[in-house]
């Protein structure tokens, strides 16, 4: 059977009207980074204690999205799922827009934004971050080839893309965990396992998010969506939850049991209240065993978008917590000693989330949300159906 | 270092640094060149039984001579106590330990942190992105933000940093180019500090060293700093 992909309209009030809000919603987040950028960084909830904040946790949240929805895309192409050919090219898309976002979202963190072509200049060979900024801009262009090679119905070259573009994504993703996983020193961060259970809760979130994606736009845009398609996504979310749980008990259990890292172990999970809270709230209770059990007893559509929409918030907990309670916690810089000073030293950090970041974040969002648009609007990238 | 390189980085450090920051740091990145350079290996030794709970010192000359912006701290007097029922508390002035193996130099994706021949480990302030990667890896909390611009320009010879970079300690670089002690070294009423080549065994950082009471914070984290204390 052969797909045919069509372009929306996007001649309607509707598509105006969205357009506009998402408009509205970008240029205020852009706004709040001029601030930052003209200002200093003092408007934001960073400090010397916690110099990576909200930007950097929709980084890596954004990076982990895309990563997810590639690996979906690639189903049909490189693992001969032709049933899920249907959305392959939205995904790649969305994909390659994803990362456009993590990387605005870092960029516009930077201290000094304008000097990010620096970051191409000079290479440091040493640096995790200095290679992710070549995965990123390659990951992109693969993208790029990736959906021209669909467009033109190229398949052999579609499927060679497409397994590269699996290798990237998973490449890219690791080197992100690297990013926190490669840092001794702090407790929270240094880990082997953290590289592989980024790729997890890349993998679950991007289900979650592509189901959602998919269900919405198809309906919007009256469009016929095969149920099976969006039960077998469901089928293979349930197993990427558990993989992620999977990872999140091997390493706190490790961790807590050598006395180096009990400590900090046991802040994050039991004593570090709001952490806690997002610990096992946000990111254990509603983010992975409600939709878990959800995606077991209901087989509904409507059900399977509201457990992806609770595990695409789970995986924004679980990168907040990758995040900020590595770094609030003080180094042991005199184990057995208390210490103060009048830099913190010794003392828990505190980290709260500005008003600025927030309208940053959505401002992100809002261009990611607005290219999405677009694009369907300019190219051809949903198959054709009628409802 | 003989007289005459001394002599010779000297000369040229005064004659760039007369045109500001960016020429300054040039004349290190030459310094970096000579063989005078690579000869030496900065290192500190700071007696803490020297060191008075609330004396600020210290810290006041460092601010001072750095132009450091406000809540940053390049040096910083800590108090530790053991967890002990009646111990007694000291204070530990803490700083950049210009680590051999510096982490923070390692993570910096565009090399604005380097270590000169000498051992000191610097940011090029007109290189660095802000990207903070080097605060989250540094195990010492040596590094600060400049999260806001300051008007206030204590020492006019001093670089003035903009907001959005990283700031630390540099062991004084452009007063050790000189042939001067760090700020913090020479205004110690009570001598604690003492600052020279590590390279040289006639030195007395050198030598306090070589007695083997000198201890180094968590040498175990393997960044080797070359700041170490005595009478902890
Ligand atoms: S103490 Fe920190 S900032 Fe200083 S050299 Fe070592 S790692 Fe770098
Ligand atoms: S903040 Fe500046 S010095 Fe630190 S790693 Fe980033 S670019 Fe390098």
């Amino acid at each position: 059977m052969k797909t045919y992909f069509t372009k929306i309209e996007g001649k309607s009030n509707g598509f105006y009207i969205l357009l506009g809000i998402l408009g509205v919603l970008a240029m205020a987040g852009l706004y709040s980074s001029y601030l930052m950028f003209t200002k200093g960084h003092y408007l934001t909830g960073m400090n010397n204690q916690v110099p990576w904040g909200l930007p950097i946790i929709i980084t890596i949240y954004f990076i982990g999205l895309s990563a997810g929805s590639l690996v979906l895309s690639s189903l049909s192409s490189v693992f001969g799922k032709t049933e899920y050919k249907g959305f392959s090219r939205i995904a790649v898309y969305l994909a390659a827009l994803l990362l456009v976002g993590a990387l605005l979202s870092l960029g516009l963190d930077l201290g000094r934004p304008e000097r990010i072509m620096l970051a191409f200049f000079y290479l440091n060979p040493q640096s995790i971050f200095s290679w992710n900024g070549f995965l990123y801009s390659s990951y992109i262009l693969i993208c790029v080839v990736y959906l021209w090679a669909m467009f033109k119905e190229k398949d052999k070259l579609v499927k060679a893309i497409g397994t590269l573009a699996v290798i990237w994504a998973i490449g890219v993703h690791s080197g992100t965990g690297g990013i926190f996983g490669f840092t001794s020193g702090r407790e929270l961060y240094h880990s082997p396992l953290t590289p592989p259970s980024f790729v997890a809760a890349a993998l679950s979130s991007g289900t979650g998010l592509t189901i959602i994606l998919l269900v919405l736009t198809f309906k919007v845009t009256r469009r016929f969506l095969d149920p099976q398609l969006i039960f077998g996504l469901s089928r293979l979310l349930i197993a990427f939850i558990l993989v992620v749980l999977y990872f999140l008990a091997v390493e706190n259990l490790t961790r807590i049991y050598s006395p180096a890292s009990y400590e900090a172990t046991h802040f994050l999970l039991f004593s570090g209240n709001v952490y806690c809270l997002v610990f096992w709230v946000g990111l254990i209770f509603i983010g992975s065993i409600v939709p878990a059990i959800i995606l077991f007893i209901k087989k509904s559509i409507g059900w399977i978008v509201f457990s992806s929409a609770l595990v695409v918030f789970g995986v924004l907990c679980e990168r907040f917590i990758i995040v900020i309670p590595g770094q609030v916690l003080p180094s042991e810089l005199f184990p057995g000693y208390e210490v103060s000073s009048p830099f913190m030293d010794g003392a828990m950090g505190s980290y709260i989330i500005s008003p600025l970041e927030i309208i940053q974040a959505v401002g992100v969002l809002a261009i990611i949300g607005i290219l999405y648009i677009l694009g369907l609007k300019f190219f051809a990238f949903l198959p054709e159906g009628k409802k | 270092m003989d007289r005459r390189t001394f002599l010779k980085i000297g000369a040229g450090v005064v004659a760039t640094t007369a045109m500001g920051p960016l020429p300054q740091l040039v004349s290190c990145l030459q310094a970096k060149e000579t063989k005078a350079c690579a000869k030496n290996k900065w290192g500190m030794v700071i007696d803490v039984a020297k060191c008075v709970e609330g004396c600020t010192v210290c810290m006041d000359a460092c601010r001072k001579e750095n132009n450091v912006s406000a809540g940053n701290y390049w040096i910083r007097l800590a108090t530790i106590k053991p967890k002990v029922p009646n111990a007694k508390s000291q204070p530990i002035p803490l700083l950049c330990n210009q680590c051999d193996d510096p982490f923070c130099v390692k993570v910096c994706l565009v090399k604005a942190s380097f270590k000169r021949q000498d051992g000191i480990v610097l940011i090029d302030e007109h290189r660095c992105i802000g990207c903070r990667y080097c605060m989250i890896v540094c195990p010492y909390k040596s590094r600060s933000f400049v999260f806001k611009h300051y008007e206030e320009i204590t020492n006019p010879d001093s670089p003035k940093r903009q907001h959005g970079v990283v700031e630390k300690c540099d062991f004084c670089v452009s007063r050790i180019d000189k042939g001067l002690m760090p700020a913090c070294v020479e205004a110690c009423p009570n001598k604690a500090m003492s600052f020279g080549n590590l390279n040289d065994p006639n030195s007395e950082v050198a030598k306090l060293v070589a007695t083997g009471k000198a201890q180094r914070i968590r040498p175990d984290l393997g960044s080797k700093p070359k700041v170490y204390y005595l009478g902890l």
